[in-house]
């Protein structure tokens, strides 16, 4: 039993507290969804539980959380490792170990558990989670629905009582939910008590018995799940959440009318002797959203990255306006909007960093497409310290003013409440007609929104180009 | 090489060795080829002592590192031995300089390269435990090793950003490349380590029983005939100061 007795956070730099007064009791085996908008509180209630806070995240708490008769914020960290485990939301970021078998010896390891103990969990563990094909495996050549399986498994090899993720899906493709969701109903099954906060609603649907909202640091609602389902897609959206239904056969918008096309020929590229990519000819409409899907590992990073002129290898060549690019100009031509924009930001000021690489002709564009992007009160600032959605538009604005035709976002909604994600949908329509865009995406909400094309790869084809 | 850090894949590597031994054939390397201490007997040794590399590189099927090592070893040691006597003047010095230090490195950096592309960070905390360090040197070191992939591919990124906005050598902002690279890279790697932090410590990281480690090492046969050889060095060494 989870109690989280009249508890206040506040983060030590923060102007406001995070979470205000909160009180829920979460009883023995049963499964709770937390929902709600970007800083709303669930990741601090998940973080609560975990111990995280106040241990790790430092700031102001009063209240206290209690989990299975052990206080969680007065007990240290490696004591409440044993009662509950914890899955994060980036599979870049959670692995200790290097390999695979140690990561899932990691946590029982830090237990001073012995060898052989340790051994046979590992076995169970991986038989339980059909997951022996990954063992003995260098973690970075994992897939991140793959690394999100051996993260389960490595908290699982502690058999906490308690399970607590947080945003789990954020970079996953469907088909990795899809086994993310069999893990989660394996632990269900032998009684855990799980807590899951997530955007990405659909797939909790047969899971979660519980739901329960946060709004600006309070609880919205508490209520069982057929209740929940009983809402309109509307009342959901009002809180901030995404669909809890998804369709079936994501169409795309429909109202493009462009006739200008370019074609990519050869797109064909190997790593070493496996085969990632193999398009001979592929036409696009110029001014075209086109949604890049497939599962991960389908090619769709290769494709990306040769379109974008990064292969030095690569062969292939675009057709556009009666040009032939190769991979040298095409590094002129495109620009991608990394998933992780942090990378892409060099400068001091957004106004410097817009500049930089610029088109000189276009200098006298700087303050109206700054404005055009919402980003003409931050001119002096820190590109560092805006929100993500301000980091993407910089990002955005520079590959205007360097005059790039075609712009590829990876993955702009991964992690993104409904709000966000709609404003992102809105950023990209704004672009259409005037830039061709490209947006690798597992994200049907924002498909169906924005898009006006959709092209599926699968083992490096081009199985589906329609509109 | 960067990314091949302490990242052996487990499976194909040849002759396995403790990583014990590895360190000791390091240290060895370090001083009696490096240091060139132990006298003159030694001395005379060192070009067979600088097989080793060879032999371990060719083992793990190193092919590329390992033949590229001999080539360049024998070269820079016969223009030291042959080339070195026979000229005078600058030339001579600048001959000597070139080749002496490379054939005086080499042969430690390839035993180093040797250690760390066929050991894995598990199998060196292993043998950091046995070796009696303490945690507080252990941890700091293995979250070190776990963060070189993390820290190339992150750059690996920046790089792509920066090749997309035109900043590369020759290009107009060259100027920039070092200053570009440093503050996203900074930012990234500070994200990614407190993220690996909080997951670490919610696996229970830093509690006061000692860990235990299911990594499999110990000395095998092979592991002594290699320390066995490496230890002539220092019995000559003895030898010579007794007098013998």
């Amino acid at each position: 039993m989870i109690e989280i007795k009249n508890v206040s956070f506040r983060h030590e730099n923060a102007d406001e507290g995070s979470i205000h007064d909160i009180s829920l009791t979460i009883p023995d085996g049963q499964c709770v969804l937390l929902c709600g908008e970007s800083g709303s509180g669930k990741t601090t209630v998940t973080r609560l539980i975990n111990g995280l806070i106040p241990h790790y995240y430092e700031g102001e708490i009063q209240g206290e959380v209690i989990a299975n008769g052990l206080n969680v914020t007065s007990s240290e960290l490696y004591e409440t490792a044993k009662i509950v485990g914890s899955v994060f939301q980036n599979p870049r970021s959670q692995f200790f170990c290097v390999d695979t078998t140690s990561e899932l010896a990691f946590g029982c390891e830090n237990m001073g558990m012995p060898e052989a103990e340790i051994l046979s969990r590992i076995d169970r563990v991986t038989e339980e989670m059909n997951i022996s094909p990954l063992m003995g495996r260098n973690i970075f050549e994992l897939s991140g629905g793959e690394k999100q399986k051996i993260a389960c498994g490595s908290v699982s090899a502690l058999q906490p009582e308690i399970m607590v993720l947080d945003e789990p899906t954020s970079n996953l493709d469907l088909n990795a939910i899809e086994e993310l969701k069999e893990t989660v109903l394996k632990w269900k099954a032998s009684g855990k008590t799980i807590v899951i906060a997530e955007h990405r609603l659909y797939w909790l649907r047969e899971i979660c018995d519980r739901v329960i909202c946060t709004q600006n640091g309070r609880i919205a609602f508490d209520m069982t799940m057929t209740d929940f389902a009983a809402l309109t897609e509307e009342e959901r959206a009002a809180y901030g959440l995404r669909p809890l239904f998804n369709e079936k056969g994501v169409r795309p918008v429909g109202n493009f009318s462009g006739t200008k096309t370019m074609t990519l020929n050869n797109f064909n590229f190997s790593y070493d002797k496996d085969e990632a990519l193999n398009i001979p000819k592929l036409e696009i409409p110029i001014g075209s959203i086109v949604a890049v899907t497939g599962n991960n590992g389908a090619g769709k990073s290769t494709f990306s990255r040769c379109l974008c002129g990064l292969e030095k290898k690569f062969k292939g060549t675009v057709t556009m306006n009666g040009e032939t690019l190769k991979s040298k100009q095409l590094l002129k031509k495109c620009y991608m909007v990394m998933q992780d924009v942090n990378h892409q930001l060099f400068c001091e000021t957004v106004e410097e960093e817009v500049q930089l690489g610029m088109n000189d002709e276009n200098a006298g564009d700087v303050q109206k497409i700054l404005a055009e992007l919402d980003l003409d009160g931050f001119a002096e600032r820190h590109p560092m310290s805006l929100s993500g959605g301000q980091k993407q538009r910089t990002a955005i604005a520079s590959a205007m003013l360097a005059d790039k035709e075609i712009l590829l976002f990876d993955e702009p909604t991964s992690g993104l409440d409904f709000r966000h994600m709609e404003q992102t949908a809105e950023l990209l329509s704004s672009l259409k007609s005037k830039k061709t865009v490209f947006v690798v995406t597992h994200d049907p909400e924002l498909i169906s929104r924005c898009c006006t094309h959709i092209l599926r790869i699968e083992n490096g084809r081009a199985t589906e180009f329609y509109s | 090489m960067g990314r091949s850090i302490l990242q052996a894949s487990v499976t194909d590597r040849g002759l396995v060795l403790d990583p014990r031994t590895k360190l000791f054939m390091l240290l060895n390397m370090a001083i009696f080829v490096l240091g060139s201490a132990g006298g003159e007997r030694v001395q005379a040794l060192t070009p067979l002592f600088c097989a080793m590399p060879a032999v371990l590189l060719f083992s793990a099927r190193k092919w590329k590192t390992a033949i590229t090592f001999v080539i360049l070893f024998i070269l820079s040691y016969s223009m030291y031995t042959i080339f070195g006597p026979m000229t005078t003047g600058a030339l001579h010095y600048i001959l000597l300089g070139c080749s002496g230090i490379l054939a005086r490195f080499l042969p430690s950096i390839m035993m180093g390269g040797y250690l760390v592309s066929t050991t894995t960070v598990s199998e060196f905390t292993a043998a950091m435990l046995k070796m009696k360090l303490s945690e507080k040197i252990i941890i700091p070191l293995s979250v070190m090793f776990r963060f070189f992939p993390t820290v190339f591919d992150e750059a690996a990124s920046i790089n792509a950003a920066m090749r997309m906005r035109g900043i590369h050598l020759g290009g107009r902002n060259a100027g920039g490349i070092l200053e570009y690279r440093m503050v996203p890279l900074m930012t990234c790697c500070v994200k990614i380590g407190e993220e690996l932090s909080a997951a670490a410590l919610t696996r229970g990281l830093g509690g006061e029983v000692r860990r235990t480690n299911i990594c499999n090492i110990g000395f095998k046969v092979q592991d002594i005939i290699f320390i066995m050889i490496s230890l002539v060095p220092y019995v000559l060494w003895i030898l010579d100061i007794v007098g013998i």
